[in-house]
């Protein structure tokens, strides 16, 4: 099978606009999500208790659970419920005894309903002193992470190659944050924010470095074989003789985590989704968004000549 | 063959077999575990399969593949010792004023939130204030017979017990923990004063959590070894064949009966039991009377039935005795003889093998032994088996004492426990000072009891028996007969515990029910299952044979990673899942590439063995690149990242360094195996037409 003939498309003439609009896309989904209630922070990082029990023959909603929950002895408990019917998400601002205050719930709730058969899927209570030293260790990490990885593309390809990669990969991770935080909302899924969704991110991170770093190659290689093409020539050149590439990787890597997204059950679901919206981002970004800096840093900060595309067919 | 092609094809099966190796422990546990979750309920099935097999599943169980607590259920405990209370509790009462209190609230208000020193910024704060130190705590007697700076020798102090207080905590915990039994429970240290507790398969999370803090109980009893003990032990022994005998056969009889005729079975059962066991028990008596043997002419097998039947809790026991001091211990039997047979004067020792153990602490628990006890005398077991744990897989043993039932010492007395070594001997030991009260009662115990032994107890578990040589008086004891300053180190945090309750708080608890973490594990291993299936699938279906040789890569892939972390005994969780993914995507892509870049060469008209080499040498640069870039960026996840960050990152980097050897090395030699056998085509899903 081959399905991607040797193509010449266009990929850069309409870069600046492409760029612009993700840019700006990304920036005011940014700016959304920080209005108030708009991200949903796990205790990870928040601190408190949460407790997740399961109704076996799903006979309570959600406003039911809250009344059981208030009876118990915890007001104003807050009550989700995720994509799974029976399920309930119960967390309460308090912490030092998660399992004193799962075990009374759990049997709150078994006296409250019954009729129906209640069980404590989970419980977690984190204390806000580690919540905050998750998130700044988390922070750190990730930042050095960053770090790294530009130092390490600058010194294989060059200083302009290392940056376009962390512009595109900023892009990819706030992008893929911004619809899952979208996607919380829907209440299909267990987007929040968690010490196990940052691994998604990590990933989104790992992937689209590769991704990066495949087309960079490429024109590291062209350069060397065509001598005098002009940057963009040789920028759009690469990414049509990596596209192949490109696709079928991504094609196979997203279907993979389809089947995760719908198969994977409540611990892999929220996890495969955010990774799919991640490298779905990833592929866009390492053709439209690190190739158009890599040319307008090129151009505009260090003054090179990059050229106009030589629009020849093929 | 060539010795090149060999070599090629050690290069393809020398890792497969290496990773089936290390995974063959994993796969043996899980069938082992089922064969022996289906003999649950039949508990003489149980024994005997444990017997059988109970090495060769303790081995598989610790080599495998271990599935983290968000995978598999369980609890998760992450303690703080709160150091600030330690130094509050250490102050002399009478002398904590305001601007000591005002000291300790600044420097919890500066460390709440930060990694800073609890210590060092209690201690800067002090000086900053222009305090003296020697104005609220106590400088022990012989810290001030030493000399010396008084502050420094106090900083010292302060700087000892908080080491100390992580130390005496996890001791503390591990002991506790360990009565129950619990597989695999993981306590380590993080840090300098954190301690990380996971416990799998927790069925009762309230009472783990209360048995964390509760706080030890030191005690000193005198240890009373003689006939009594033996007498107690065959009184235990009268207790338990009744009910101990009748278990199984309640279970062997009551199979098609109604609720109640299987108890009123079991019930007649028992009480034949009793008066059968009884009138064996005379019968032994009577023979051993006449020296004649009960069990003569027995096979081997029914001999060893028999005296677990009639001595379920002595059979356990291995007695040792010496006539005194300076005579060496004889190994002696219990077995068919009665308290009067053994000498009164003398040294007795007990021990209880290491695999008997927690039958043995669960018997000793039980309501109607503990009724059957005499009531000035109770049985303990040591703490840690005797000696060096020995490689081989023999068994270990643990001492069992007899000692007085009412402490005639509590721990509280103890002010101060350290290691030291004996100046003339250079042996390990323990210094430890008493309070004047204690002092005086530790005198008039010692003084009474020279030459006999004392133990030393913590939470019920014995930590030393040392020999009184003289009358101690001033309270401050040496504690000799450590084996190593390991032994001795321990035994010092441990009486330590009578003077400094370590304060922890848990500050951060997770528990995963086990429905989730069965439901989990089942739908993460199947839809991963299918979407490795897919990926085979689709690179057989686009790159033809090649793509056969690729997923013979990819499959090599997963499994060294799986192998490799198994090896290192490692923890699989759910971010390391993810890391998996991403390295699998990699390993995927660079196959991808090769292949791309072989059709490139080959539509460009190349043979092909030149369409190979050019392929593989082009790809190389983008495949060693994109994998080295995501190998540096998992170091500061390794380094900074916390738990399950890191778990991302090891997986991720064991994923990308197998990719590099997997997708560049084997697949290439696959490829050239090909071509070294002559091929001049071969289909990767190229146009035929080219």
């Amino acid at each position: 099978m081959d399905l991607i003939k040797k193509t010449n498309i266009d990929f850069v003439s309409n870069r600046v606009a492409i760029f612009r609009a993700s840019v700006i896309i990304a920036l005011i989904g940014l700016a959304a999500t920080f209005l108030p209630g708009m991200i949903d922070l796990g205790i990870d990082f928040t601190g408190g208790t949460q407790i997740t029990v399961k109704f076996a023959k799903q006979s309570a909603s959600a406003d039911q659970v809250r009344a059981a929950v208030g009876e118990i002895g915890f007001g104003g408990a807050e009550i989700k419920s995720f994509g799974t019917t029976g399920e309930y998400l119960i967390r309460i601002n308090e912490t030092g005894r998660a399992s004193e205050i799962s075990a009374d719930i759990v049997a709150g709730l078994q006296k409250s309903f019954s009729n129906d058969t209640v069980t404590l899927l989970g419980a977690d209570n984190v204390d806000p002193k580690v919540s905050s030293e998750l998130a700044f260790d988390s922070a750190l990490s990730l930042f050095l992470a960053t770090i790294i990885i530009l130092l390490y593309v600058a010194f294989r390809f060059q200083f302009a190659y290392g940056l376009s990669a962390i512009v595109a990969l900023a892009h990819d991770v706030v992008l893929a944050f911004v619809v899952s935080v979208l996607f919380n909302k829907t209440g299909l899924l267990n987007l929040e924010l968690s010490i196990n969704s940052l691994a998604a991110y990590l990933t989104i991170l790992g992937y689209s470095i590769n991704d990066k770093v495949v087309v960079f190659d490429r024109i590291r290689e062209n350069r060397e074989k065509h001598k005098g093409m002009s940057l963009v020539d040789l920028v759009n050149l690469s990414l049509n003789e990596t596209l192949s590439r490109t696709l079928i990787t991504g094609v196979s890597v997203l279907a993979a985590l389809l089947v995760m997204v719908f198969l994977g059950g409540d611990v892999l679901e929220g996890f495969a989704f955010t990774m799919f919206i991640g490298i779905v981002i990833g592929t866009f970004s390492s053709i439209y968004i690190a190739s158009a800096f890599l040319i307008w840093y090129s151009d505009r900060v260090q003054h090179k000549n990059v050229g106009e595309l030589h629009t020849k067919k093929a | 063959m060539s010795s090149k092609t060999w070599s090629k094809w050690l290069l393809i099966l020398l890792p497969i077999v290496a990773g089936a190796y290390l995974l063959w422990p994993t796969y043996n546990y899980y069938r082992m575990n089922q064969e022996r979750e289906s003999l649950i309920g039949d508990s003489a099935a149980l024994e005997s399969w444990d017997l059988a097999n109970g090495e060769d599943f303790a081995k598989a169980r610790n080599a495998r593949l271990k599935l983290g607590l968000d995978l598999r259920g369980g609890m998760y405990v992450t303690l703080e010792v709160d150091i600030l209370k330690l130094i509050e509790e250490s102050a002399d009462p009478l002398s904590v004023d305001e601007d000591f209190t005002s000291i300790l609230e600044k420097t919890r208000t500066q460390t709440d939130n930060t990694d800073l020193d609890v210590l060092d910024t209690y201690l800067a704060n002090f000086r900053a204030s222009g305090k003296s130190l020697l104005q609220y705590f106590p400088l022990s007697s012989s810290d001030e017979a030493k000399g010396g700076d008084p502050e420094k020798a106090i900083e010292e102090k302060l700087r000892n017990d908080a080491a100390g207080a992580v130390d005496q905590a996890m001791e503390v915990i591990r002991q506790r923990i360990n009565k129950y039994d619990l597989s695999e429970v993981n306590i380590q240290k993080q840090g300098a004063r954190r301690i990380v507790i996971e416990l799998p398969d927790v069925k009762d999370e309230k009472e783990i959590r209360s048995l964390i803090q509760t706080t030890a109980r030191l005690e000193f009893k005198r240890v009373m070894m003689n006939r009594d003990l033996i007498r107690t032990f065959y009184t235990i022994d009268n207790v338990l064949k009744g009910v101990v005998a009748a278990e199984p056969v309640v279970d062997t009889t009551a199979t098609d009966s109604t609720a109640v005729a299987k108890d009123s079975a079991a019930i007649a059962k028992a009480d034949t039991a009793k008066k059968d066991t009884a009138a064996a028990a005379t019968a032994a008596t009577d023979t051993s009377k006449k020296n004649a043997n009960p069990y003569a002419g027995l096979s081997d097998d029914e001999v060893a039935r028999r005296v677990k039947r009639d001595y379920p809790f002595t059979y356990m026991l291995t007695g040792l005795f010496a006539q005194s001091e300076k005579s060496s211990f004889q190994n002696f039997d219990l077995i068919l003889k009665k308290a009067e047979d053994f000498p009164e004067q003398g040294i007795y020792n007990f021990v209880v093998s290491g695999t008997m153990l927690q039958q043995f602490l669960k018997y000793l628990e039980r309501p109607d032994v503990k009724r059957a006890m005499p009531a000035d005398l109770d049985i303990v077991v040591a703490a840690r088996p005797e000696g060096t744990p020995a490689k081989d897989g023999t068994p270990e043993f643990y001492n069992v004492y007899g000692v007085v039932r009412e402490a005639d010492l509590t721990g509280d007395v103890v002010t101060e426990a350290f290691p030291s070594f004996d100046q003339s001997s250079n042996q390990p030991m323990v210094l430890m000072e008493m309070t004047g009260e204690g002092a005086e009662r530790w005198a008039q115990i010692t003084g009474a009891n020279i030459g006999k032994r004392i133990a030393i107890i913590l939470d019920g578990r014995v930590y030393s028996a040392p020999t009184v040589q003289n009358k101690i008086t001033g309270g401050s004891s040496q504690i000799t007969g450590a084996t190593s300053p390991e032994e001795a180190n321990l035994l010092a945090v441990v009486l330590k515990a009578g003077a400094l309750k370590a304060p922890v708080k848990i500050i951060e608890e997770r528990v995963v029910g086990p429905s989730l973490g069965e439901d989990s594990i089942r739908r993460g291993v199947m839809s991963s299952l299918l979407s490795f299936a897919l990926i085979v699938l689709f690179m057989l279906a686009y790159y033809a044979w090649g793509g056969g040789l690729a997923d013979i890569a990819l499959m090599m892939n997963v499994l060294l990673v799986i192998a490799g972390l198994a090896g290192f005994g490692g923890t699989l969780t759910l971010p390391g899942i993810a890391g998996i993914i991403l390295s699998t995507a990699m390993a995927v892509d660079a196959n991808i590439l090769i292949f791309e870049r072989m059709r490139e060469e080959l539509y460009a008209g190349k043979t092909l063995k030149a369409a190979i080499d050019q392929g593989f040498e082009k790809a190389w640069s983008a495949i060693i690149d994109s994998n080295l870039t995501n190998i540096l960026a998992t170091v500061p996840l390794l380094i900074w990242g916390s738990g399950p960050v890191r778990g991302f990152a090891v997986t991720l980097l064991v994923g990308a360094v197998i990719t590099l050897f997997t997708a560049v090395v084997v697949t290439r030699a696959m490829f050239t195996l090909i071509a070294a056998s002559g091929a001049t085509t071969f289909n990767i899903g190229q146009k035929r037409t080219a």
